[in-house]
């Protein structure tokens, strides 16, 4: 059994190397949110009068294939990657995501979008774990002048860039997955495929709403700023702070319940109606099981490596 | 003695296609809501109910499509009773639309959403996007098909709000506050689009101005009961029966000078543009914008090089369309948004570091008053601002009872924010507002939502404050009253900075900014006649002619004898004056001698 190999550094090395980390982190943040905010050739100027996506008839094969069928495959794949163990075959699933990005013509910049929501996360695991990592036989580890509790293990690292890299690789198939097809279809096949319908309902009513709640609370919290209000480590701004969202609790309470007579007034009695009427057919299926074919060699070389 | 004629109408109907039978109806929590409710609604009927805050319309409504089950009587449709699988069948007959637009749209596109009630009337799929796209055409919002419904500003929201309606082919149409916080544009583009509808209306609104261009029938509610039942002609004819039910809003209708500046500052005429300013006049003014820009964050640019001074004590209204760029402006000068340029407030430049002078010495009173009130007491919503600024207790105490007495809320100090009604509300936040003693003090739609008794009441308190206003509304009526300069703004540009009376004189900037106040002028001047004519009988002698009998001899001939018959009269109010002009236009087929001088019991 190999020992560990100890390799001793001075400690303005330390300090290098957190830099190093950081900067590159900073950077990527930077450029994705640069590329994120760029403003789009398609912007608002857009023709509002025709769909986006046209249900069946989209302009990639993603937007073509079955709903039920995609939600499927890119759930099975997501699974599989996050089963992967080596960094190898983890960006190969990097890879074999982006081919799907470029074959499913999704917007780059929401896809960054998405990469930005999890830099932060993903970020945490390369700064910490190298740190944090038990030391086992066989690994490499940084010893600055001496302190053997801040050992910089090279397994930690490689084990964080595995997990970030199956987490880019899954981020990078939900724009595929929930930008192919229109959102109330792709919740109505979700039911279709075992999930209440009444928990796709309420995913949809949420995603609408969320927005107004959000406006609403922006306009309470500016009511409450031009009196003065500004947070303090004291009693009367947990409060006002708990007013607040007492206040926005009650008003949110209240619009639901005119949102649901609003829905009974125009005929819902507990469903929506169907938003598609899709067919499954064979080349869906083989589509289906020839992505499946590829994760299961990905997941063979996992295992072999 | 003159006795004058109301002809009060409750039609009686063979067949009502709505009829309300002794209706009651209980809150979960016991309070009383509606009592002893009876009305028969004939096929067409157009009709307007009306009453104060909290009188029970919204309630009646949603009894009406069967959203709340009466708690005793009952609701005849088509002669049936509707509930069951009776009213889940003909509730799609009936449409609600609510006075919140977003309670309404819950589709994922507008398409989605107008398509939601065609299918749930059994249509198919193409179908209902038939129907839908009609609709959505009718309301000129098809190439908009595919927007979400948060994309799209209040007054294309309002609109998609009555297609989703229309394209259920309703018989019935129920509306809660159709035109609330729409533009003048908007508001008569609606009325058109309710003009064009051929069924059955029933429509809340506190604006009578509204309702008298679209019903013709009026029901007034007054703490859950009907009170009347008139045509709408007569329902705005009698200022008495208004003000009893707290409806009066013929405050509205005397075309006056502004009257309540206290100011009454320089002289300004016509056009008023902001000039370069000498070091004096840079010391008096209170606030200074020099080519200020404001950016949303997706890059729209919202306010384009505004250049305006605004001096201590003066008062002045913003008007324009909705998206015009005024809310943004408002919100720059408070702090809120930080835009680009030249900011000066009290002679000194304002950056972002130093916006706590402006939540000092600026207040603002925000469209929907629910946005600054969440305090579980009127005592603590109003010293919240005070305790934050750092004010003693005696001194909170002190400008809290100050702040009361200046809107009249006295006594209200431990009652529940969220209990009080609409109008209580509004002044609730103003009291909050006032407390901080504002140097400024801006009002981004003070009426929206106020019934005529709360609008009259608030202009009273608005017009008694001495403070620099600066008043941002549609309604024209109080940029009237309150203010002496208005300011003009589309598509975030200050187009005109002028008196107040040449903007209301100036048609084509009416035009040009979209604002059509015609109509509104137009109903105004029928109203007005209307409330200055009058039917009185009383006997008395002329010449005239009709068919007669003498013993055997039926002839018609000139003659004269007592008789009683009604006449109609209009008067009217020279000037400002309480007193009547009656000589000037009385519209009589005959003499009437000494009419002017007989005793008149009826009221003006």
């Amino acid at each position: 059994m190999a020992d560990v190999i100890n390799i001793q550094m001075p400690l303005w090395q330390l300090s290098l190397l957190a830099l190093i980390l950081f900067s590159a982190i900073a950077i990527v943040v930077v450029l994705l949110r640069c590329i994120a905010h760029e403003p789009s050739a398609v912007g608002e100027d857009r023709d509002w009068s025709v769909p986006s996506l046209a249900d069946g008839c989209g302009t990639s094969l993603l937007h073509r294939w079955d709903v039920r069928c995609k939600i499927l495959t890119i759930l099975v794949c997501s699974f599989a990657v996050a089963s992967l163990s080596h960094l190898a075959p983890a960006l190969i699933a990097i890879g074999l995501s982006l081919i799907i990005l470029f074959i499913a013509r999704v917007s780059f910049a929401k896809v960054v979008l998405r990469l930005l929501a999890i830099s932060g996360f993903v970020g945490m695991f390369l700064v910490i774990m190298p740190f944090s990592v038990p030391v086992h036989n066989g690994d490499t580890v940084l010893v600055f002048n001496g302190m053997d509790r801040l050992s910089f293990n090279l397994r930690g690292l490689l084990l964080a860039g595995t997990i970030a890299a199956k987490a880019i690789a899954i981020a990078l198939l939900m724009e595929p997955l929930l930008s192919t097809a229109p959102f109330p279809v792709t919740l109505h096949e979700l039911s279709r495929l075992g999930i209440p319908e009444m928990v796709g309902q309420m995913v949809l009513l949420s995603y609408r709403y969320l927005h107004v709640f959000r406006h609403e609370a922006r306009r309470m919290s500016w009511g409450m700023q031009v009196r003065g209000f500004r947070k303090r480590t004291e009693l009367a701004t947990l409060r006002a702070v708990g007013n607040f969202i007492g206040m926005l609790f009650v008003r949110s309470f209240e619009r639901t319940e005119r949102v649901f007579d609003a829905m009974r007034a125009r005929g819902y009695r507990g469903r929506f109606p169907e938003p598609a009427e899709l067919r499954l057919q064979a080349k869906d299926v083989v589509l289906a099981a020839a992505w499946i074919a590829v994760v299961a060699a990905l997941i063979i070389y996992d295992r072999i490596v | 003695m003159h006795e004058p004629v109301y002809p009060i109408c409750q039609p009686v109907l063979d067949a009502p296609l709505l009829s309300i039978r002794r209706v009651f109806y209980r809150y979960p929590d016991n309070t009383r809501a509606l009592s002893d409710i009876g009305l028969d609604i004939a096929d067409g009927d157009r009709i307007a109910l009306v009453g104060q805050n909290g009188s029970g319309k919204t309630t009646l409504i949603k009894q009406l499509c069967g959203l709340l089950p009466p708690t005793a009587g009952e609701i005849l449709y088509k002669g049936k009773r509707l509930e069951g699988e009776y009213l889940d069948r003909h509730r799609l007959e009936i449409g609600l639309l609510f006075q919140d637009p977003d309670d309404q749209l819950f589709g994922h596109t507008l398409l989605d959403d107008t398509a939601f009630g065609p299918r749930h009337q059994g249509l198919s799929r193409q179908d209902a996007e038939h129907a839908a796209r009609q609709s959505l055409q009718c309301v000129s919002l098809l190439e908009m098909a595919y927007k979400s419904p948060h994309n799209i500003s209040f007054g294309q929201k309002k609109r998609a709000a009555l297609a989703g309606l229309l394209a259920m082919q309703p018989k019935v149409l129920l509306l809660d506050e159709p035109t609330s916080n729409l533009d003048p544009h908007q508001e008569e583009v609606f009325l058109n689009l309710l003009k064009d509808f051929s069924g059955t209306l029933i429509c809340i609104s506190h604006d009578l101005i509204f309702l008298y261009e679209l019903c013709n029938r009026a029901v007034v509610l007054d703490r859950g009961r009907i009170q009347h039942d008139y045509t709408l002609r007569e329902l705005v004819s009698q200022r008495q029966a208004l003000r009893q039910h707290g409806l009066d809003f013929s405050f509205r209708l005397v075309h006056t000078a502004p009257s309540c500046d206290p100011t009454q500052s320089k002289p300004l005429e016509g056009t008023h543009r902001t000039p370069a300013l000498s070091d004096e006049s840079e010391q008096r003014s209170l606030v200074i914008l020099r080519d200020y820009y404001y950016r949303y964050p997706d890059g729209t640019l919202a306010l384009h090089g505004i250049n305006l001074t605004i001096h201590d004590g003066e008062r002045i209204s913003i008007v324009g369309e909705n998206g015009a760029g005024k809310s943004t402006l408002l919100s720059c000068l408070i702090g809120l948004r930080q835009g680009f340029g030249e900011f000066r407030f009290a002679g000194r430049l304002m950056t972002r570091r130093r916006r706590k002078i402006l939540w000092q010495r600026v207040g603002m009173v925000f469209q929907d008053c629910a946005d600054q009130l969440f305090c579980p007491s009127v005592r603590e919503e109003i010293t919240f601002g005070l305790h934050q600024l750092g004010y003693s207790r005696n001194e909170s105490r002190k400008r809290l009872i100050h702040a009361l007495s200046l809107v009249r809320l006295e006594g209200f100090e431990e009652r529940v924010p969220l209990h009080l009604s609409g109008g209580e509300r509004k002044r609730l936040a103003l009291a909050c507002v006032l407390a901080m003693e504002p140097k400024l003090l801006i009002l981004d739609e003070p009426t929206a939502g106020l019934d005529p008794q709360g609008e009259e009441m608030l202009l009273d308190i608005l017009c008694n404050l001495d403070v620099t206003l600066l008043l941002v509304s549609h309604d024209m009526f109080f940029v009237n009253k309150l203010t002496r300069r208005t300011l003009v703004m589309h598509k975030g540009l200050i187009l005109e900075d002028m008196l107040t009376h040449a903007f209301l004189q100036d048609e084509r900037l009416g035009n040009l900014n979209e604002l059509s106040y015609t109509y509104r002028r137009r109903s105004t001047d029928a109203i007005l006649t209307l409330q200055h004519e009058h039917e009185h009988r009383h006997s008395h002698r002329h010449l005239h002619s009709h068919q007669h009998r003498h013993g055997e001899v039926e002839h018609d001939h000139l003659h004269e004898h007592l008789h009683e018959h009604s006449h109609r009269f209009v008067h009217s109010h020279p000037g400002d004056k309480d007193n009547h002009d009656h000589t000037a236009r009385h519209y009589h087929s005959h003499d009437h001698p000494n009419h002017e001088s007989e005793d008149h019991d009826h009221n003006h």
